[in-house]
């Protein structure tokens, strides 16, 4: 047989990319409820971790329904809708007008303290970034935070993700003393210690540390009025 | 016989990918400043060149000159990605120590410059020593860069402080450049300084 | 104006080897002269501004979720994603063959001067780069696409120019023995690299 003519380089081509095409699909589709159920066990206990609420994944399912009292889902002016929190993707509520988000909170008991936990979702250098940020009562305290990354670069932007960059974020506040929103600074060469809106930056890691920033803000924004309204 | 162990043991040093054949400098510079990035890395490219390199050794003479390329592509790309999906379902943990990676080990020149140089012309178990040989020697590459840049940048090897607090206290600090990227290329630039010291008939003129 | 603001980022902010150190491979290999390293680099131009809006359309009519929704409403939920690495390196590497074909047939004269260095784009990690970007960007439409792709394009060609001229200068200098040629080539590249961070964090 010719290798070199023009109908077998054809046919060689097609069968490759149907055998290649088949067997991706098949994989993927045997695969996903296997995945699913991972990335949401993983979703609790990224929850649970913001919280402070230390366990393994397959406890995560167990320790959630323990420790999350209440989920409810609101929306940019600070009235509850309907909607199932969990099931929310920030992904797709980030491509709408900010009046037309879902908004998610999971109301967490911990030791008889109410704490408030919202997700936040952004881009980062390479991909997207995320995490969870548990508010005490006062819902501008921030009492635990949690970070994680698809493809950060390693030792550098990946960083977020550790707790060594979480752990200063515990006891900053998102609003200022006059009742404005000013989020957290990711401070590059160092935070004023003062500060109680500011953390370190990673050296190396500029450009993950300011998209983060970015995100931050961003996710707080539309729960502003909800915050406000709620802080008496 | 002894060829066969030169095809394990050549790219070690008068081969090597990184320094003498310039194949996979990419994924050498993104991931090399830490030690555990750049072994997991290796690790890696070690396993998907292997395979590759059999799968289009066996193929060589079934594919048609034209779209060769594409054919060795595709075969990377789909390793990588049912590994991913495979471990993503049942290795969780190590599935995302390895997504970060994913895009990396596909577009990693180094795979598709062996497939291309060696096991387009080769049998299967030359190949298959060959995408050994080449892996370990860019991942001796990557884990020396590593090495060094984490020991002068963080002052840890594998995470755990290397450097006793009295040198700091003396006023020594981390590096805080060997962290940014263009000092990788500077670390294997002084490499290569060293290898061709050692071995004079690699010297360019 | 946003194409204008995408176009300059994309060539001085985000050059794809200074910022994100993509395309290394053939950067340090093909840069001996400054002829051949214009070559390679317009060559990257033509294949980035091919593909890139190519995956652009993939991206968005067949891959996402809710992309196929133009076959009918049924299709909605369907999510491809996991196909876009093997679909887009499939993209880049059908279309340098299919660039290097045309070029061969119809402008003999080119392919002489570009026909070996084409082969070699399939494995830039630049050209796969550039379109992971534009994935992960979310570029508004097509013509924002297009100029991420000119402007990443140019960058290439500017940084891998910039290095052959420095290297045809070292070829008159009293460089130590064993750093000839590749050596003194990474040091050169890292310290070009330095120097291109001060762009770094600007806003446009």
């Amino acid at each position: 047989m010719n290798v070199q003519s023009n109908s077998y380089t054809f046919i060689y081509a097609s069968v490759m990319v149907l055998i290649v095409a088949a067997t991706l699909a098949f994989t993927a589709t045997q695969l996903q409820p296997i995945q699913q159920a991972n990335i949401e066990k993983e979703k609790k206990q990224n929850i649970l971790t913001s919280v402070g609420i230390e366990c393994s994944r397959d406890e995560a399912v167990d320790k959630y329904k323990e420790y999350i009292t209440s989920t409810y889902v609101i929306n940019s002016k600070g009235e509850a809708i309907d909607g199932e929190a969990f099931n929310i993707k920030l992904a797709e509520e980030n491509r709408k007008e900010i009046e037309e988000r879902q908004l998610p909170i999971y109301k967490c008991n911990k030791d008889g303290k109410n704490f408030y936990i919202i997700p936040v979702r952004g881009k980062g250098l390479w991909g997207p970034i995320w995490g969870y940020i548990a508010l005490e009562g006062d819902y501008s305290t921030i009492f635990g935070i949690v970070f994680d990354h698809k493809a950060e670069t390693p030792g550098l932007g990946a960083e977020i993700a550790t707790g060594w960059f979480q752990a200063p974020f515990k006891g900053k506040k998102i609003f200022d003393e006059a009742g404005k929103l000013v989020s957290i600074v990711i401070a590059k060469g160092g935070a004023d210690p003062n500060s109680l809106h500011e953390v370190d930056a990673i050296s190396g890691g500029t450009i993950t540390c300011k998209k983060l920033e970015k995100t931050l803000f961003e996710s707080l924004i539309p729960y502003e009025s909800y915050f406000k309204k709620n802080n008496k | 016989m002894a060829k066969l162990k030169n095809l394990l043991t050549d790219p070690m040093n008068l081969n090597n990918p990184i320094t003498i054949q310039v194949l996979g400098i990419c994924s050498a510079l993104a991931i090399t400043v830490k030690l555990e990035p750049a072994v997991v890395m290796s690790i890696s490219v070690l396993f998907v060149m292997a395979m590759a390199n059999v799968i289009i050794s066996l193929l060589r003479n079934t594919i048609p000159t034209r779209i060769r390329i594409i054919v060795q592509l595709v075969v990377i790309a789909f390793l990588v990605i049912i590994v991913d999906q495979v471990l993503k379902a049942f290795l969780y943990d190590v599935s995302k120590q390895l997504s970060v990676f994913v895009g990396l080990i596909i577009t990693n020149c180094i795979i598709m410059g062996r497939l291309e140089a060696f096991a387009l012309g080769n049998k299967p178990f030359p190949a298959f020593l060959d995408g050994l040989g080449n892996s370990a020697g860019y991942g001796v590459i990557l884990i020396a860069v590593a090495f060094i840049r984490e020991l002068l940048g963080f002052g840890t090897i594998w995470g755990f402080k290397v450097i006793p607090q009295p040198v700091y206290d003396f006023g020594y600090s981390d590096n805080g450049l060997m962290i940014l990227p263009p000092m990788a290329l500077i670390v294997v630039g002084v490499i290569i300084w060293i290898q061709r010291s050692k071995t004079k008939e690699l010297i360019e003129n | 104006m946003e194409m204008i603001n995408i176009f300059v980022k994309s060539i001085f902010i985000d050059n794809m080897v200074f910022a994100y150190f993509l395309g290394m491979c053939s950067y340090l290999a093909v840069s001996k002269t400054v002829k051949t390293s214009a070559g390679l680099g317009l060559a990257v131009i033509f294949v980035m501004v091919i593909t890139v809006p190519v995956n652009y359309f993939l991206e968005n009519f067949v891959l996402k979720k809710g992309a196929l929704e133009w076959l009918g409403p049924q299709y909605m939920e369907v999510d491809l994603s996991f196909l876009s690495f093997i679909l887009f390196i499939a993209i880049i590497a059908a279309m340098v063959q299919l660039v290097e074909m045309i070029v061969e047939k119809f402008a003999p004269a080119l392919y002489s001067q570009l026909g070996i260095f084409l082969p070699l784009i399939a494995v830039n990690c630049a050209i796969l780069g550039a379109s992971l970007f534009m994935q992960e960007r979310e570029y508004a439409n097509i013509g924002e696409a297009t100029s991420f792709a000119v402007g990443s394009g140019i960058g290439w060609f500017l940084a891998i120019v910039g290095l052959a001229a420095i290297r045809e200068k070292i070829k008159y200098s009293q460089v130590p023995g064993p750093l000839r040629g590749l050596g003194i080539t990474f040091i050169v590249t890292g310290l070009m690299g330095i120097a291109f961070m001060t762009f770094m964090g600007i806003e446009l």
